[in-house]
């Protein structure tokens, strides 16, 4: 089965759950989103039996769009896991939507059916993202991926927060789709490719323009580097990151971050990694290692006065697109023993997992106690043990204790730093690693050592039961046993 | 003569027109309509590399048939984010991005 039927399917899916949303007369529209979730996790099976073009002048067009490699049947499954898990997390948060979205006797589920189905099409985007390797279906997936996040942020039309966050979302990004536009506009300028294998090759000939004019080539990346900075989150790009955070609703915002900064890395390697490697560009590494510096120390010390979880996660996301970004910048110097590709894949895993734990019982903590202060967190161990366990393995794992999927992502980035002899920025690093041990245990410490103010219990429905034990094994496996990802791409 | 510098001397300008607006201006309906200028000023660009970049005799393609990408994906983009102005002006009374400030720091 050609890979490109993957997304199809996923669009297929999307659509006829949008023609039951609309046509099928039942009163809970749950059901969505459970057919959502059956039908991904089907497709993610699909995963194991796709097949790329037989030989390397396959006629079907789309072959020069689309690769099919690792890296892309990687990241694909990646989007699919993230959308499951996303939309148990949305089920879980149905009394939030439902009470922001007018929900009245006449229309008791306002809203709840396109808050589930939505999520389908971003997903549809982020796994062709993955495969991108054409300037023109980069930029077509990433807006896919964009204006339906657009939506989804301002979904709650009678919030606020939720809208604010909404406008600034969609104004900053559609700016970073226009930084994105101009850098490769002079990209196609500089090489007369499109596809970012032959602008490659273009660097390798003497008389290219693209080796003519060096400034030209900086501009053309540095623009194509702010835009991407903006999708992953990096220092000076961040400033939404916060507020577009805390006004999302709690399932996109696990999206935002966990989706959208994967495929963000991932069309980022694809475009700038064959710069790397090159002597074209020198300028370059420093750029990246610079703004990577700035990321991880700004994030993680702007996120410890934070007294809103969620602020505090959106600062905590800003600080380890810094690390991955550092990866990134040692794509030159890095061996055959550790790939650049596989570290960013081990380091990604284990975050989507420590992510969507919180995410989710963040989701499941507000729906039940309507707050996201960490004030709200206090005495968690009371009136859930199961979640305040969930949350503290996450805690632990995010600040990077040994044994957890956290532990091992930081460990590679520290090992590829080493081998490329960035010292001054190891040390920016670890100052960042340990405040983010300061916040992290922060919100342990409001969890087992603080009073709540009642008794509330916080019950947790089976599916959120199986989707956070899942997680957390995932946490754990990646925590002792990292090979099986690193050895995925060589 | 027009050369390829006159039009990308041009297409310079619209960036920068765009991008000063978006920074400078206060409506958010101003700053939407400085955000096309930018995707305008990089068509503008990608059509004069095609019509200078030959390839044997004919203008390259591939870069007007990106120009209708972005054209097709600016309309998409403006139909989500003039529904979301609205919604916000409904809930606010405002487009004025001053006024937006429920979250800050």
């Amino acid at each position: 089965m050609p890979a490109i039927y993957l997304e199809a399917a996923v669009v297929v899916l999307g659509i006829v759950l949008m023609l039951m949303e609309a046509f099928v007369d039942k009163a809970d529209k749950s059901f969505i989103g459970k057919i959502g979730i059956v039908g991904l996790a089907v497709i993610f099976l699909g995963l194991f039996m796709v097949e790329g073009p037989k030989d390397s002048n396959a006629h079907w067009a789309i072959w020069s769009f689309y690769a099919v490699d690792p890296t892309a049947l990687f990241y694909k499954g990646f989007a699919l896991i993230t959308t499951i898990i996303v939309l148990i997390m949305s089920l879980d948060y149905r009394g939030v939507i439902q009470h922001y979205m007018g929900a009245d006797q006449e229309k008791p589920q306002a809203g709840l059916g396109e808050f589930l189905y939505l999520p389908l099409f971003t997903c549809a985007g982020l796994m062709w993202m993955a495969s991108a390797k054409d300037i023109v279906s980069i930029f077509v997936s990433l807006e896919l991926v964009t204006i339906s996040f657009y939506i989804l942020v301002a979904f709650l039309r009678r919030n606020v927060g939720s809208l604010e966050a909404g406008v600034k979302y969609l104004i900053l990004g559609a700016l970073s789709t226009g930084f994105l536009v101009y850098g490769l506009t002079w990209l196609f300028g500089l090489s007369g490719e499109t596809g970012l294998a032959e602008i490659a090759a273009e660097l390798g000939n003497e008389e290219s323009p693209m080796n003519a004019h060096p400034q030209a080539l900086l501009f053309a990346l540095a623009l194509v580097i702010v835009a991407l900075g903006f999708k992953v989150a990096a220092v000076p790009f961040q400033i939404w990151v916060p507020d577009v955070y805390q006004g999302a609703p709690t399932p996109i915002t696990a999206f935002l971050s966990v989706g959208s900064k994967a495929a963000g890395f991932v069309v980022g390697y694809r475009i700038i990694e064959p710069f790397i490697t090159s002597d074209a560009a020198p300028q370059l590494v420093t750029l990246i290692l610079a703004i990577s510096g700035a990321t991880i120390l700004l994030g993680n010390l702007a996120a410890v006065p934070q007294t809103n979880f969620k602020r505090m996660l959106a600062y905590s996301s800003i600080s380890h697109a810094g690390f991955l970004l550092l990866a990134l910048g040692c794509a030159r110097a890095a061996g055959d023993d550790v790939k650049v590709e596989g570290v960013m894949a081990l380091y990604l895993s284990g975050y989507l997992a420590m992510t969507l734990i919180t995410f989710h019982v963040m989701c499941l903590v507000r729906d039940q106690l309507g707050g996201e202060e960490i004030t709200t967190y206090n005495g968690l161990s009371k009136r859930s043990p199961f979640l305040a366990g969930m949350l503290l393995i996450a805690m632990v794992s995010l600040a990077g204790v040994p044994f957890t999927a956290g532990f091992f992502g930081k460990f590679y980035v520290f090992l590829l730093a080493m081998q490329s002899r960035f010292y001054v920025i190891i040390a920016v690093a670890v100052i960042g690693v340990g405040a983010g041990f300061y916040y992290y245990l922060k919100v342990v410490k409001a969890m087992y050592w603080e009073e709540a103010d009642d008794d509330r219990k916080v019950t947790v429905p089976p599916l959120a039961k199986g989707a956070l034990i899942a997680l957390a094994i995932i946490i754990f496996v990646l925590g002792v046993y990292p090979s099986p990802i690193l050895n995925f791409f060589s | 003569m027009v050369t390829l510098n006159h039009y990308l001397f041009v297409s310079g300008l619209l960036f920068t027109l765009g991008l000063t607006g978006v920074m400078l201006r206060r409506s958010l309906i101003i700053i939407f309509m400085s955000l096309e200028m930018m995707l305008s000023a990089a068509n503008l660009s990608l059509v004069a590399f095609s019509r200078f970049n030959l390839v044997d005799g004919l203008p390259n393609y591939n870069g007007q048939a990106f120009v209708f990408f972005i054209i097709t994906v600016a309309a998409a983009e403006v139909a989500v984010g003039l529904a979301i102005i609205v919604a916000l002006f409904r809930a606010r009374r405002t487009t004025n991005v001053d006024d937006i400030t429920a979250m800050k720091y």
